[in-house]
């Protein structure tokens, strides 16, 4: 169509059109940077700003005017994070629940997937619809019956009822995923290792798990940068140091004389680094799985 | 499920037969292997959703309707008190409206946002990939952290804001962002949209780039200006992209908690008090587990209310898409 077109626009007025052409494109450089730089601007000045801060001496970091560059770096903040017992108890904390969580959503979304993708059992449909309808809950409404079941099964305050909870959030994201997945992988090389005698046990892990492999890392990136994140369930089901997450002790970083900035950037810093390692590697898939969800959804 | 003989009523083709063997096959699959071992490898979710799914909806249902004493969560049946107490409480009004407010600003300045940004870097520009992987960093850290270095930013006193309008003799401009009623709520939807917008931006990307550039093109030749292709082209091919963005928005807008805990805990003078931030502090620091219920019962109402309003909007202009066909 465009190339009928074309043909019928005379050759000057053609001409004209290349020009004027090349004098946009010069024009959409400068315009794309321009806008492109406020952007930037706009996304990395606040973080700049936590970055700079995290590395002055605390007496540069109320200077005024406001220094962008410090004057001295120092690793001092890092330094005091680092000593600070609590910070590292929920530093631990934080990466044991993180952990524990993928571990077991991965295993309930194989064994889940796998179910749901190769066995067509009565009820499958309305099986997998409630799969996602618990993730479609909201999660501020589910605090009031969450605290009162992990009560009743004495699990408050524990790593074992954080991960529970955050199990709630990543094992529907884990089995839609992977059953997705499976769904995908021909059956004929399983149904070849049934001939031979391989037993599902054997089946899972020594076939299926294998050829996995991709989904099994999104699924693994997915659980624990939420498991990491996350600050309302922490909040909520957890009571004292002891068992604190980072995010519940960043959120309070408060002692007698006050908020000490210069150390809360630095354990923010150090709080952000495995997100940001994730999510620069998985942006792109990430994207993907939520809005192909949604639109199928 | 679709049975076999639904396919025989179809229209014979190719694609047709193809699809009844592989259901023929997957059907043989399915006798050679047993529900039983179905079942177990879908146990454990099972499981998670009886406990975590079905045993919570039950029991916010019927803590709403009664007292709830702690230490033993005792109830005592109340019937409709829990709610009328809401209705009758003068705040109520003022909270919803906030949450309106709260949820509107917020996926506005989102969408907007992630539109405008995803707009610029679709451009074929070359040296716009590393500005494209800054704009999403304020994504990819943890909420927590971004309220924080946003309630660093906005100290009145010492906060890098009001230093540098200071600095640049604006002095009157440099506000109390989050200790005054007036500016706190628009400041913390600031911070909010700051750490959303990148993946709206993200979302509209992907659907922008599987759009075939001809059409543009074609309408250049025609002497359309870049208004009128926004406005006629992209704008139009974007409309599903968008209301997926919208719903997914407005949700985790209803949702939302961390930012304005962090940033506010729903001060100054209940001026960032919304509905989830008051769920929170009515169950958990007034401990008033019934009246929380109560609270939940009516958001989880609203959401799905927002879920079912989509449900309709989308085959209303289904079968208009169809009835222009």
């Amino acid at each position: 169509m465009s190339g009928s077109i074309v043909d019928s626009v005379p050759v000057a007025s053609r001409r004209s059109f290349w020009t004027r052409r090349r004098l946009n494109t010069v024009g959409k450089y400068v315009l794309v940077y321009g806008l492109g730089l406020v952007f930037v601007l706009f996304s990395t000045l606040p973080l700049l700003w936590g970055v700079t801060t995290a590395l002055k001496m605390p007496g540069e970091v109320y200077a005024f005017p406001p220094t962008w560059i410090p004057k001295a770096v120092t690793f001092e903040n890092f330094i005091a994070v680092i000593n600070n017992k609590t910070l590292i108890r929920a530093f631990f904390n934080t990466l044991l629940i993180a952990s524990a969580t993928t571990i077991v959503a991965l295993i309930v979304g194989v064994l889940g997937g796998y179910g749901f993708s190769r066995y067509r059992i009565p009820g499958r449909t309305a099986l997998l619809w409630s799969v996602l309808l618990t993730k479609l809950f909201p999660r501020v409404v589910v605090i009031v019956p969450f605290f009162v079941t992990l009560r009743n099964l004495q699990i408050m305050n524990t790593y074992q009822g954080l991960i529970l909870v955050y199990l709630m959030v990543t094992f529907p994201v884990a089995i839609w995923l992977l059953k997705g997945f499976f769904d995908k992988i021909p059956v004929e090389i399983e149904d070849a290792a049934i001939v031979d005698g391989c037993s599902l046990p054997q089946l899972l892990l020594l076939v299926v798990l294998p050829m996995a492999r991709p989904a099994l890392i999104a699924v693994a990136m997915y659980s624990f940068i939420l498991a990491w994140n996350e600050f309302l369930f922490a909040l909520v089901f957890t009571n004292g140091l002891e068992r604190r997450p980072l995010s519940v002790a960043l959120a309070f970083f408060i002692d007698e004389n006050g908020i000490r900035w210069g150390e809360l950037m630095a354990a923010s810093v150090i709080m952000s680094l495995p997100a940001i390692l994730v999510f620069t590697l998985a942006q792109r898939m990430l994207v993907r799985g939520l809005s192909d969800g949604a639109v199928k959804g | 499920m679709v049975s076999d003989t639904d396919a025989t009523g179809m229209t014979a083709g190719a694609a047709v037969s193809r699809r009844m063997a592989t259901r023929l096959t997957r059907a043989r699959r399915t006798g050679r292997r047993r529900w039983s071992a179905g079942y177990l490898l879908i146990a454990p979710a099972i499981l998670l959703i009886a406990l975590m799914m079905i045993y919570p909806v039950v029991q916010t249902f019927y803590f709403s309707f009664n007292r709830v004493q702690l230490p033993a969560l005792r109830t005592t049946f109340v019937g409709f008190d829990n709610f009328l107490r809401i209705l009758r409480d003068p705040d109520t009004g003022p909270l919803f409206r906030r949450t309106l407010v709260w949820v509107l600003g917020g996926v506005a300045l989102r969408i907007a946002l992630g539109l405008g940004a995803a707009l610029v870097f679709n451009a074929k520009v070359r040296g716009t990939v590393w500005m494209r992987i800054l704009v999403i960093l304020p994504w990819a850290i943890p909420s927590v952290v971004g309220a924080n270095l946003w309630r660093w930013i906005v100290q009145t006193d010492v906060g890098v804001l009001n230093q540098t309008l200071r600095n640049w003799g604006l002095g009157a401009w440099a506000l109390n962002w989050l200790g005054s009623p007036d500016t706190a709520m628009w400041t913390v939807i600031v911070a909010y949209a700051w750490g959303g917008f990148p993946f709206v931006m993200l979302l509209i990307l992907a659907r922008l780039q599987g759009l075939p550039e001809e059409i543009n093109e074609a309408a250049t030749v025609d002497g359309a200006n870049w208004w009128q292709i926004f406005r006629y082209i992209t704008l139009p091919s974007l409309a599903g992209v968008l209301t997926v963005a919208l719903i997914l928005e407005i949700v985790s807008g209803i949702n939302s908690f961390d930012t304005l805990m962090i940033m506010t805990g729903g001060g100054p003078a209940n001026a960032t008090m919304i509905w989830g931030i008051k769920i929170y502090k009515t169950g958990f620091t007034e401990f008033n587990l019934g009246g929380a219920a109560a609270l939940s019962v009516l958001m989880f109402a609203g959401t799905l209310a927002v879920f079912v309003i989509y449900g309709l909007a989308n085959t209303r202009m289904r079968t208009r898409q169809e009835e222009a066909l």
